[in-house]
């Protein structure tokens, strides 16, 4: 008995050891890392692929949109990525990355767009905000209440205070950390538009309004809860006063334990996200490496998958799964881009 | 020949050298009856022989396997049409997926050009010679040292003696390892983190006492407020491992007194690897635990005392970290206790003393350094803990003493700021390298400290 | 005890006024009392830890045990030959198969918005389903067949009551029309909960109702295997090594600190190791158990090896100089003496580890396997995905129906994780002894 353990684990080793040693394998399959954001809309779409297309279905890493340019940007050849997902626009100094690592033809493709939306528990009321009312929440320093034009630091400590139409209940909201995109739009979206109210706040010089602008405040009113999404929703569910930020495929799936708070009178639904109604949304992206097109077996076939209509369109399965489709004209551009391989030119 | 199976052949020969070996012995030496004119056991000498036969054929076997793919490559590449060759490497790399992914049947991208084809062909032809070449020359290793070893075989050759030197040699690679990962770990830390140092002031992270990572994603962006102080962060992760122990450590340790002395052998054998799932539930599950159930639950506690609770508390973090890691305490003392002789327990009970009195002045400090291993592990793996506290104690940066507020760990920091959205080479994503390295150096003394400590303590008894 | 306590002979420092037996005997019921006090402790912190346990696992199972089952519908399919052509049996249209069945159930429904809503009540996998049927059994076509077909996860949600039908309409993710089929489908004897099979036999997929954990599991297994193989001789040697061979010197102290702090160093910083080192330098496949392995191996040596040195010291010093004494080599004294009695030891450093590398899911991050992957890998190199990630994903999800199969997952994870200390606690028990 005893032997035989001591053969069997012997047997896993060599097994182990010789296929350690011969590790240097081809690749027929797509390899996909980057945004968190992005995963559960390429997922879906990856599925569909392999499922029909007779290739084998990508492997889709989650790494973060900063990871994963990190990988996509390292090279050219089978052990660096095919395709990199983003929940924002690549930068110029990753772009300049890639270049340098010989990665020369990137396509970008835009698949639709995310609405971010403010949720509370549907025990209490809905909030009616408006985009000034989220930056005088939220912000780090805001204009004196008193009128004098100056910035203190965030008095408030209910959202009466902020705006007398608002209930009287404490200012918890959980987000996202700064390391997420979702934060960034958040802040670039509402926030922005928020300090933009006070004429002073926007004839500050440019560096100043964006630093006023864009700094959440720390003294706890914020809460910053990690990017587990479905964790925040659970935790509104236990705390009625509190409000979350998230993307809107978990308010879609949670409809009935969540309600959108209302920004600047638009309540987040589909329709009013995908007409450009609702303020707070941002693109995504995912980036091709125009030069394993060709090489790795089934790239090609994956950006027709994902550009099709059947996919990204109006009723396409991507919008069952929240995602926010692009308007006909967009789509069009980017579908004709993807398939004839353009590649991204950044100044 | 297949690699595995030319494997375990090496290793029926190395067997067979064994077997050989032992046999020569008892040849040479005359007979069972008169094994004691050899110098070691007839095992001994079957040992050495199969060490002579399969280790030499094994470098072997593992260099060529190495090697090899690179020295086909090379060989097919040097046989691909002109304008191939031209290509960059990474080109070429791509290329060469192609004819791998045909060799191996694979699904391949596209038409398939002649060229490639053919190339296909080669390398399938070489790695044919290849495998056969490599048979024929790692078996006649083996068989050639089998034979060497198998010649000098006499009762004078000192076989246990070289045996156990291989042994050892073996022993000091392995421990070698730890100290490899010790420098690969901070190798791979290091070079960013100096790239952060470049940006950011190294005293103003070590002593700083704001943590905001505030800083602009994108470039078009202007960067609100960036301040990279560790303090907070580390004082953060003391807070709460120190709670996490504060649970595991009377709870651990008392079921391990319980279990070990008190207990019927039957309720220990079913209690303690009961207690031992608790180590391996996977963090997410603790995350939610921590998260929605007893946060809340300290909330409205502290609701009706009257104390201000935030919804994210270091206390419920560190409660449910506690929780997780009381088998690292109870298990290993357990077995620690256990082990203590009999014989001490005899002399203290023929003194008088009750067994509680045994327990706590006899076995407890006789079974210290194990102990002390046992709650060094469990303080290791509180701080690196990294799921609970993200899930329940959330990311702000809060300096305070405060276990009712939230704060936040180095571990956490590491995998937010690592899998964020941000561009990654800048302060942002390096910050979790220098922090990475600051944890390593802070337990790095802890440590030092704690041995001393313990070598200071420690008791031997008989 | 008591009684050798007051048969004691009377010390030669005892007060010549006061026998020893009354000092004895006075203090006698107040230790008597810490006694007890002693015990009970040790009970309740046993009972503790059980209670936490309990109160996990029932917090899981009534979260998860509905995943076990799945919601199937019942449609007839007609094989039509029109649609299956000779060549193209892999991309007919399927899907349109699907849809004109359901539409035969519900004649009266009209408007694409409608027929839309309707076909959602059968998940897209029902057309694979038949896809695969067909290339099977090609003599069936033109002939109808009966399938049970699962549900779309809505519906699932629904019959097992996870999503309530008392809410407004806009709250819920399936609409009152969409309410009045599945009702109609059920007088009909069209739906049925069936054991799911699904969950145990596929990979991942991002439509719960047709997600698995196969490949996970296989993934954890291959990655296990490389951890486990590793990790115990490895962790073995070098605690014999420092334990008993190695010289007490400097050089010894750095590696024990050495190893002490290892054990500290957050997994994650181990995975960024393994990019380094595994992926970058030794060029082996991204996403791969094996590399999994080796990442997973370098966490839990410092594990292994502070218990296994516990274990070691804890061998009384009589047995290795008894051992000595009779002749017996310092090699042949620790094979033959001290690590007999040192392996239950060991052995709870190694479950205690292994169960820590199960339930892991930082380091995998940096070498790629926190990652989408439907098909189930075959071998150590192939790209996979392992327990606990395919849990983190799947809380992840914004899907409702992915909560119950988070819990699920757990559950099955669980049980690997029991299944696999089992045999260690059986090696452990026999070895272990008290002397």
């Amino acid at each position: 008995m005893k032997k035989l353990v001591v053969i069997g684990i012997a047997l896993i080793a060599l097994v182990g050891f010789t296929s350690a040693l011969q590790a240097q394998s081809a690749r027929d399959y797509i390899s996909i890392v980057g945004s968190s954001t992005v995963y559960p809309f390429a997922t879906v779409v990856a599925e569909q692929f392999g499922k029909t297309s007779g290739f084998k279905t990508p492997t889709i890493e989650s790494t973060g949109s900063g990871g994963g340019l990190k990988l996509f940007c390292a090279g050219v050849g089978v052990e660096h990525p095919d395709i990199t997902n983003a929940s924002r626009r690549i930068k110029k100094s990753e772009f300049d990355t890639c270049q340098q690592n010989g990665v020369k033809d990137i396509i970008e493709v835009k698949i639709g767009y995310d609405g971010i939306v403010m949720a509370n528990s549907k025990k209490s009321a809905p909030m009616k905000l408006t985009r000034k009312d989220i930056f005088m929440a939220l912000a780090k320093d805001v204009p004196d209440p008193s009128g004098a034009e100056k910035l203190v630091p965030n008095p408030y400590k209910t959202w009466k205070d902020v705006n007398p139409d608002l209930p009287d209940k404490k200012i918890v909201v959980l987000g996202p950390p700064p390391t997420s995109g979702t934060r960034d739009a958040f802040v670039e979206l509402a926030m922005e538009g928020g300090a933009k109210k006070f004429d002073y706040v926007k004839n500050l010089d440019k560096k100043m309004f964006k630093a006023t602008a864009h700094t959440i405040r720390e003294d706890g009113a914020y809460v910053e809860a990690g990017e587990n999404d479905n964790l925040i929703v659970q935790k509104l569910e236990k705390d009625p006063d509190a409000l979350g930020i998230f993307g809107f495929s978990f308010l879609d799936q949670n409809a009935d334990k969540i309600q959108g708070s209302f920004v600047d009178g638009v309540a987040p639904t589909f329709d009013a996200i995908a007409a450009g109604d609702y303020p707070v949304s941002r693109p995504l992206y995912f980036y091709v490496k125009g030069a394993h097109v060709g090489s790795i077996p089934g790239i090609d076939a994956y950006l027709k998958e994902f550009t099709a209509e059947k996919a990204w369109g109006e009723d396409g399965y991507l919008s069952d799964k929240g995602l926010i489709p692009m308007p006909d004209e967009e789509r069009k551009k980017f579908a004709s881009d993807a398939r004839s391989l353009n590649p991204l030119m950044l100044q | 020949m297949n690699p595995t199976l030319l494997l375990m052949l090496l290793l029926g020969l190395s067997a067979a050298g064994y077997y050989f070996g032992r046999r020569r012995a008892f040849a040479v030496a005359g007979g069972p009856k008169k094994l004691s004119s050899l110098h070691s056991r007839p095992t001994y000498y079957g040992a050495l022989t199969a060490l002579w036969c399969g280790l030499p054929a094994l470098f072997i076997f593992a260099g060529w396997l190495i090697l090899e793919p690179n020295i086909i490559t090379h060989l097919v590449v040097e046989q691909l049409p002109e304008e191939f060759q031209q290509l960059s490497e990474n080109q070429l790399n791509l290329l060469l997926n192609d004819v791998r992914n045909l060799v191996h049947g694979n699904i391949v991208s596209g038409e398939i050009s002649d060229a490639i084809r053919s190339a296909a062909d080669r390398y399938r032809h070489l790695q044919a010679v290849s495998n056969v070449s490599l048979s024929v020359v790692a078996i006649s290793v083996g068989v050639l040292g089998m034979v060497f070893l198998g010649s000098r075989i006499a009762p004078g050759l000192r076989a246990r003696n070289q045996v156990e030197r291989i042994i050892q040699y073996l022993l000091i690679l392995c421990s070698s390892i730890a100290i490899l990962t010790t420098i690969g770990i901070v190798l791979s830390v290091l070079y960013e983190a100096l790239r952060f140092f470049k940006a950011i002031p190294f005293f103003g992270f070590l002593f700083g006492l704001e943590w905001s990572p505030q800083m602009a994603i994108r470039a078009d962006q202007v960067g609100s407020s960036g301040a990279f102080g560790a303090v907070p962060v580390l004082t953060g992760t003391i807070m709460i491992s120190a709670i996490a122990m504060c649970v595991s450590v009377p709870i651990g340790l008392m079921s391990a007194i319980y279990l070990s002395e008190y207990a019927s052998s039957q309720f220990r054998a079913f209690a303690k690897p009961l207690m031992e799932i608790l180590a391996g539930v996977p963090t997410v599950v603790y995350g939610f635990f921590a998260a929605l159930t007893v946060a809340p639950f300290i909330r409205n506690l502290g609701g009706i005392f009257g104390f201000d609770v935030s919804s994210e508390s270091a206390l419920a973090a560190g409660l449910v970290m506690g929780i997780m890691i009381i088998p690292f305490v109870s298990s290993l003392s357990d077995d620690v206790i256990n082990a203590v002789p009999q014989a001490l327990r005899d002399g203290a009970y023929g003194l008088g003393a009750t067994q509680s009195e045994t327990i706590r002045q006899i076995v407890i400090p006789a079974a210290l350094p194990g102990i002390v291993g046992g709650i060094l592990l469990a303080v290791s793996r509180a701080i690196g803990e990294t799921m609970i506290v993200v899930m329940a104690a959330g990311l702000s940066a809060n300096l305070t003493a405060n276990p009712l507020q939230a704060v936040t760990t180095v571990t956490v920091q590491i995998v937010t700021l690592l899998v964020g959205d941000q561009e990654f080479d800048s302060p942002k994503t390096l910050a979790a390298f220098a922090l990475g390295l600051l944890l390593f150096v802070v337990t790095l003394c802890l440590n030092v400290i704690a041995l001393h400590v313990v070598r200071k303590y420690r008791e031997q008894y008989e | 005890m008591s009684d050798s306590t007051i048969n004691a002979p009377a010390s030669l420092a005892a007060m010549p006024s006061k026998r020893t037996i009354d000092v004895v005997n006075a203090g006698l019921a107040k230790r008597y009392r810490a006694e007890k006090r002693f015990r009970i402790y040790g009970v309740t912190a046993i009972i503790l830890s059980l209670c936490f346990l309990t109160l996990l696992f029932v917090d899981i199972i009534s979260k998860g045990y509905t995943a076990f089952w799945q919601t199937k519908v019942r449609i007839d399919v007609h094989l039509d030959p029109e649609v299956l052509q000779g060549e193209n049996l892999q991309t007919a249209d399927y899907p349109g198969l699907v849809k004109k069945s359901i539409r035969n159930l519900f004649p009266d429904v009209q408007g694409r918005k409608d027929r839309r809503l309707l076909n959602g009540i059968v998940s897209s996998g029902a057309a694979f389903q038949i896809r695969d049927l067909v290339t099977a059994n090609p003599d069936r076509i033109g002939s109808t067949v009966q399938l049970w077909v699962p549900a779309d996860d809505d519906v699932d949600m629904l019959m097992k009551g996870h999503m309530p039908r008392d809410v407004p309409e806009d709250e819920r993710r399936l609409n009152d029309k969409q309410l009045a089929w599945i009702d109609q489908l059920q007088r009909e004897g069209r739906l049925q909960k069936t054991f799911n099979r699904i969950l145990f036999t596929v990979g991942d997929s991002r439509e719960p109702e047709l997600a698995g954990i196969m490949g996970a599991v296989m993934g954890s297994v291959y990655t296990l295997l490389i951890t486990l193989v590793l990790s115990f001789p490895i962790g073995v040697a070098t605690a014999v090594y420092l334990e008993e061979f190695a010289p007490k010197n400097p050089w010894t102290d750095l590696v024990e600190v050495n190893i002490n702090n290892l054990a500290a160093v957050p997994s994650i910083v181990f995975g960024l190791l393994g990019l380094a080192v595994f992926l970058n330098f030794f060029g082996l496949p991204r996403s791969a158990p094996l590399v999994g392995g080796l990442v997973l191996t370098l966490m839990t040596l410092p594990t292994i090896i502070i218990a296994s040195r516990a274990a070691l010291k804890a061998v009384p010093p009589s047995v290795r100089e008894a051992a000595l004494g009779i002749g017996a080599s310092k090699t042949q004294m620790v094979t033959h003496h001290v690590l007999p009695l040192a392996l239950p030891g060991m052995l709870t450093g190694t479950i205690i580890g292994m169960a820590q590398a199960l339930g892991e899911t930082a380091p995998l991050l940096m070498i790629g396997m926190v990652a989408f992957i439907v098909d189930i890998p075959g071998g150590f190199t192939d790209p996979s995905t392992v327990l606990p990630v395919q849990i983190y994903l799947w809380a992840d999800s914004p899907e409702r129906a992915f909560v119950e199969k988070t819990s699920a997952a757990i559950m099955v994870l669980l049980a690997f994780l029991m299944t696999m200390n089992a045999l260690a606690v059986f090696l452990r028990k026999r070895f272990e002894r008290r002397w």
